[in-house]
């Protein structure tokens, strides 16, 4: 027996074994892509590059050597993690990433504010586990019902399938499951022990009842504060219950308090409470109190009896508890385009609204709503009143009367890529109107956040990857930073991130959570030629005649399930079936490579589907050579090839014989020994 | 009266083997037959033909054509050999040769390959019956590493040191050591090789069953390229005769020694140069480097205790045995001794097969023998190499030929390939021109190799194209070092070195592609831009008939302007303006 430092831990082994093998008996991983025990040395990779500083006799070696197949003897001092050896692993990592082409990751995934694994919960859905589905989901967020009627879902709009036929309708697959699990046998994580740490997380919307569930999960003691009477936030107090019925809100939100998070409601930052108390009291502090603030126009009239903003119209509304504001006999004008303006005109209609307009510079080509929702607000009778812009509001004895228009034209596109509106001199038009309500836009009320930081915008300054403010342990999350207010799944990505920070934070681990690195294809580098084309599932909404009077949900929800099944089944499976287990992509993260550095030509092979029960993509092939070896070596059929030279080297049935494939025995162990995607057991 | 013909693949390619048969012709009744010898070393004379006068004199006859086989025949059938005067190498040619010390092309040019008994009687298979008759293997060993022999292919690896640890090795039961000769030769510009199997066969086999002997080794295999028939074809008639005079085979020379010998021919990958893989290409496997250690040495060809040298190698032993390994040791350096062929290529007035004492300079060979460069061009640099080499610059033309002189500079000895260039080269397309090399070549093992040498050449493709970004010099120099670090064989960790020295003597060229879109030796062509001088245009109409595409236009008498949008920079307005109107950049 000799002995051997690797990475300062000593480990006893034979005089001449190979180091990557003593490592491994010692639990130590050097990173490595074609080796395995079971077929003899190969040396392709380069990934397992070692330096040895000391070979027993004082002396440094002056090459890296390859771990897999350098002789172990008494007194090296080996590591494989010297800045040496780390930019030579990087590179090799980066050269094999830039001819690796594939999708690690489904572009609905990666477009997912929250990386809600879609792709792997559609296929539960297709085999009606929908409780596996859900399960799914909670690991990225746990309000699944909720957010699949409310997402704009940038899941579909980058759905690949849009370039065969129409996306999936990835949300309402989403509801549909949540709703069942709900219904029956409803899905509960499991949390960890109580680890004795207490985090207190200030607002009770999406972002913060995100980063609740998933430090409870860890074992957290968690409080949410929140200002309003139950919890729930924009998607309680914003989104009107004819998109999402409160009741769905209620009961996700009582899933999260099962688990134990604690629940203070009426409990207002500044007021009741403050961040440095509730600092003092906990381990860490999440601010996530949302923008809850109506931007004003900024025009002559806004202090007119009748101007509301446009959030504190729909507070106001869904507040009600069930009491909806009687607007019959008036007229409504809401200047906007965004979804806001689509939920307060909707909703002023269902209040009895005599007339509804919806004014906006533009035209419906660049309005930012949701276009279900402007198509359903046109059946509704909202009217639109497109190119004009308010320039006053003319009221009469404190009241407003009249709105005045200055009319627009297109100009040329913005940074947005946007066509900016210019106003047409002396054009002007009048509405007469009795209310009139600004949703242009939200942000944030700063009552009780004074000690943190704020943005330019007027936003908590928060890291864009640990979350932290300006003040140690405190967080911040969601519409009230940085950027400002966005879509709820963005505010609930965070939430799962800041999460993880903070678990981080709290056990003195490095506190930035970051995306991790992927390999992905560009859409237009793939052919959908001979894709079948399948029609998309539709959602049954209730009449406009009828759903205008109430604010009960508009969409019927799916009463088909075979019809659902078969519209889950529609998703092209992008994202890479070796996600979890490949090995290139755990190293690339590992070793934080720029897998952009080197990019050049990248081999295109077609996929083969030869072997009997094997799909073989070349263009996720390495060529790390253990199918053909294990193929020889350990099955003793020698079926697999290297063909070709340089570059272009690619794994054939050997001497580009198709016929020895017949020696098949389907035994796939080429397939468990692929360290990547590129062979797939189909059954 | 003796004639032959030089007629290695290179006098054949320059028509030799029709001088030789219109002599044949010319000379029949005579009964004076041309006989053939290899290749003299001196390409750019080719045809060559040596007339032996009787008396020993030698006329050597350059440039021959088949229309002189009358005159050469006349002149021999009279006697007169004041006709073979217009014919003769001049003085300042014969130069070439003289100022060279042959050891390892002792025999090329003046012996007839196909002939084992030209080789016998000229002391042929003495060294063999020397070894085999009164010394050990340890006796032929400690005189090889007297010798100071070293590997000859290109790493320089002290060649008594291998014969040594082959010799240690031990053979499992029943198995056997072999020798191998790597006759890959596979250097774009090389040649020695060849020509030393094409023109000396037997010089080849002597030295490998000399080596066979020092190892313990029962068979002698040749790895040849398929690229060069010629030189099967001699090497196989050599081994028949060598076969037959008892050379090869049971009980050699009447002694226990038995070894059998045979060939193998390369299927055409470069990497099969590379030991190991050469190993594997031997043994029917994908031609493809293998992990060291185990070397050769330990397990080699069928896992047996192997030994592997190049033909030039192998081609000194014969000498070192009859002359003693002092006296090889003699001539060279501290570091490299010896001798060293090179095949100067390239822009050079006198190209061919230099053999030259280690110790001489890069000066000596190319201005001294080579004459300098061609058409009184200015010399920019030299290439050594291969593509595992470098370009070493002008101010360095005073570096030692020296193993770790040359390696000092960025470039390697290497296996001998020296391509000379002038002022008109564009360093970064030289580049470039090895990295297309390399990367085809790669055998798609290693990543660095396989990927690395494809992103270099991509890189340095677009730099020729003019689409050179910023970045590209320090991505070409991350590159080049984890290649160097990463790649599994010999061929991909060396692949980085022409631009690495390309870079490091010649970076401003590099940058004014890049910053400046131009090629300082004009030499890239989407970078050129001609033009015309309106004050030197005569309105000749010249330029714009022969312009291929249309790209030039003009009145009669007037100047004409080119439309570099159509230009295709092809150069023939500028070939064909007889007023020098036409200029480039």
């Amino acid at each position: 027996m000799i002995t051997i430092t690797i990475n300062d831990k000593v480990c006893q082994c034979e005089d001449g074994e190979y180091i990557l093998k003593v490592a491994k008996d010692n639990g130590i991983e050097i990173p490595n892509l074609c080796n395995d025990e079971s077929v003899a040395v190969y040396g392709a990779c380069g990934i397992c590059q070692i330096e040895i500083l000391d070979d027993g006799k004082g002396r440094a070696l002056p090459k890296l050597c390859r771990a897999c197949s350098t002789q172990a003897h008494d007194g090296y001092v080996v590591r494989y993690d010297t800045e040496r050896v780390m930019r030579s692993r990087r590179v090799a990592l980066e050269l094999l990433m830039s001819d690796h082409s594939g999708d690690c990751l489904g572009p609905c995934k990666l477009n997912c504010p929250a990386g809600t694994d879609i792709q792997k919960y559609l296929k539960q859905i297709s085999a009606g586990d929908y409780h596996g589905a859900v399960k799914t989901i909670k690991q990225a967020f746990p309000l699944p019902a909720s957010i699949g009627r409310v997402c704009p879902h940038p899941c579909e709009k980058n759905c690949r399938r849009r370039h065969v036929d129409k996306p999936l309708s990835i949300a309402f697959l989403k509801s549909y499951a949540a709703d069942k699990d709900l219904a029956e046998n409803t899905y509960r994580a499991e949390c960890k022990d109580d680890n004795g740490k207490s985090v207190a997380i200030v607002g009770g919307g999406p972002a913060g009842l995100t980063a609740a569930y998933f430090l409870r999960l860890q074992g957290y003691s968690v409080t949410v504060y929140d200002a309003m009477k139950k919890m729930g936030g924009m998607l309680r107090y914003g989104i009107p219950a004819y998109r999402l019925p409160k009741s769905i809100v209620d009961r996700e939100c009582e899933e999260i308090e099962a688990l134990g998070v604690k629940f203070v409601n009426e409990c207002r930052i500044g007021a009741d409470t403050t961040i440095e108390k509730l600092k003092d009291e906990n381990d860490a502090v999440i601010v996530a109190v949302g923008a809850w603030k109506s931007m004003n126009m900024r025009v002559a009239g806004e202090e007119l009896d009748g101007v509301v903003g446009g959030i504190d119209f729909l507070r106001n509304i869904s507040s009600g508890e069930g009491v909806k504001p009687d607007l019959s006999g008036k007229k409504i004008a809401v200047c906007g385009g965004g979804n806001t303006a689509m939920d307060a005109c909707r909703s002023a209609i269902r209040c009895g609204a005599d007339k509804v307009y919806v004014i906006y510079r533009r035209t419906r080509e660049e309005m930012p709503a949701e276009d279900i929702e402007i198509e359903e607000s046109i059946e509704e009778g909202v009217e639109y009143k497109f190119l004009a812009n308010p320039a006053e509001i003319i009221g009469e004895a404190g009241k407003v009367k009249k709105v005045k228009l200055q009319l627009m034209e297109l100009g040329e596109p913005d940074a947005s890529g946007r066509r900016s509106p210019k106003p047409i001199e002396g054009k002007f038009e009048e509405l007469d109107v009795d209310v009139v309500i600004m949703a242009i836009g939200q942000s944030l009320n700063g009552n009780g956040t004074e000690c943190l930081e704020k943005t330019k915008k007027g936003t908590i300054s928060a890291d864009e990857y640990t979350f932290m403010t300006s003040v140690d342990g405190v967080f911040a999350v969601g519409d009230a930073t940085n950027r400002g207010a966005s879509i709820a799944i963005e505010a609930i990505g965070e939430g799962n991130r800041c999460a993880q920070a903070v678990d981080n934070y709290l056990n003195g681990r490095p506190v930035a959570v970051k995306k991790p690195i992927v390999s992905r294809r560009k859409d237009e580098e793939i052919d959908f030629s001979g894709r079948e084309k399948k029609e998309r599932i539709v959602m049954p909404t209730r009449p406009a005649e009828e759903r205008r009077k109430d604010f009960d949900e508009v969409n019927l929800g799916f009463d088909d399930e075979e019809k659902v099944k078969s519209e889950a089944k529609r998703c092209l499976e992008c994202g890479c079936h070796d996600y979890e287990d490949c090995k290139l992509v755990r190293y690339a993260n590992l070793c934080e490579i720029n897998p952009e550095r080197f990019s050049g030509k990248k081999n295109d092979n077609p996929i083969e589907r030869r072997l009997v029960s094997i799909e073989r993509n070349p263009n996720k092939c390495i060529l790390c050579g253990l199918c053909v070896r294990v193929c020889d070596e350990v099955a003793g059929k020698g079926i697999l090839g290297l063909v070709g030279r340089g570059f272009s080297t690619v794994i054939k049935p050997e001497f580009k014989d198709d016929s020895v494939i017949s020696k098949c025995a389907e035994c796939h162990k080429c397939a468990d020994a692929c360290p990547t995607g590129a062979l797939k057991i189909i059954k | 009266m003796k004639i032959t013909v030089g007629q290695g693949s290179c006098g054949i390619a320059a028509g030799a083997a029709k001088v030789s048969k219109a002599l044949t012709d010319a000379l029949s009744g005579s009964g004076i037959i041309p006989g053939i010898t290899g290749c003299i070393g001196m390409c750019y004379l080719e045809p060559i033909v040596d007339v032996y006068e009787d008396d020993g004199r030698l006329h050597r006859l350059v440039k021959v054509s088949e229309n002189d086989a009358e005159t050469i025949a006349d002149a021999v059938k009279s006697g007169d050999m004041t006709k073979l005067a217009s014919l003769e190498i001049s003085d300042e040619d014969k130069e070439f040769l003289a100022k060279q010390t042959r050891i390892a092309l002792r025999h090329c040019g003046v012996l007839d390959p196909e002939s084992i008994e030209e080789y016998i009687s000229a002391g042929g298979y003495k060294s063999l019956e020397k070894v085999l008759k009164g010394e050990t293997p340890e006796q032929v060993i400690e005189t090889i590493k007297i010798s100071g022999l070293a590997g000859r292919g290109g790493a320089g690896f002290p060649t008594w040191f291998k014969w040594n640890a082959a010799r240690q090795s031990r053979c499992p039961e029943g198995g056997k050591k072999y020798l191998i000769c790597n006759a890959d030769e596979g250097d774009p510009g090389a040649f020695m090789d060849r020509a030393v199997i094409e023109s000396d066969p037997h010089g080849l086999i002597e030295g490998m069953l000399i080596g066979a002997y020092a190892i313990g080794a029962s068979e002698a295999v040749v790895y040849v390229r398929a690229e060069y028939p010629l030189a099967i074809v001699r090497l196989k008639k050599a081994i028949a005769q060598a076969e037959k005079a008892g050379y090869i085979g049971e009980n050699i020379l009447g002694t226990d020694f038995c070894c059998d010998f045979r060939i193998k021919a390369g299927a055409g990958a470069f990497v099969c140069g590379e030991e190991t893989a050469l190993i594997a290409s031997l043994e029917g496997e994908r031609g493809m480097p293998r992990l060291k250690p185990p070397f050769p040495a330990q397990k080699g060809y069928w896992q047996m205790p192997s030994n592997i040298n190049n033909v030039e190698t192998f081609a000194n032993v014969a000498w070192i045995i009859e002359n003693g390994g002092e006296a090889f040791a003699a001539m060279g350096t501290p570091d490299s001794k010896g001798t060293k062929v090179f095949a100067l290529t390239g822009k050079i007035r006198r190209g061919g097969l230099v053999e030259i004492p280690m110790g001489k300079t890069l000066r000596d060979v190319i201005f001294d023998i080579g004459g300098g460069i061609k058409n009184d061009g200015t010399f920019k640099a030299v290439q050594m190499g291969g593509p595992s080499g470098g370009c070493i610059p002008a101010e360095l033309l005073d570096t030692v030929i020296d193993y770790k002189k040359l390696s000092a500079t960025g470039a390697i000895m290497g296996s001998g390939g020296m391509v000379v260039m002038d002022d008109s080269t564009c360093m970064v397309g030289m580049a470039k021109f090895f990295l297309d090399f390399t990367a085809k070549e790669s055998c798609g093992k290693c990543v660095h190799c396989r990927i690395g040498t494809k992103r270099m050449q991509e890189i340095l493709t677009r730099i020729v194209e003019g689409e050179g970004r910023e970045g590209d010099i320090e991505a070409l120099e991350e590159l080049c070092s984890a290649i160097k670090e990463g790649a599994l064989c010999g061929l991909g960790q060396t692949a980085p070195n022409p631009v690495l020295t390309t870079l490091k003597y010649f970076r401003n060229e590099y940058e004014a592609h890049i910053k400046d879109k131009t090629c300082p030796a004009h030499e890239c062509r989407a970078l050129l831009r001609y033009n015309i001088d309106s004050d030197k245009c005569k309105g000749c109409t010249l330029c714009a008939r022969n312009c291929p595409a249309k790209a030039i236009s003009g009145e009669v008498r007037k100047p004409h302007v080119i439309d570099q949008t159509l230009c295709i920079k092809c150069g023939q307005c500028a070939a064909n303006c007889k007023f020098g109107a036409v200029s480039v950049k």
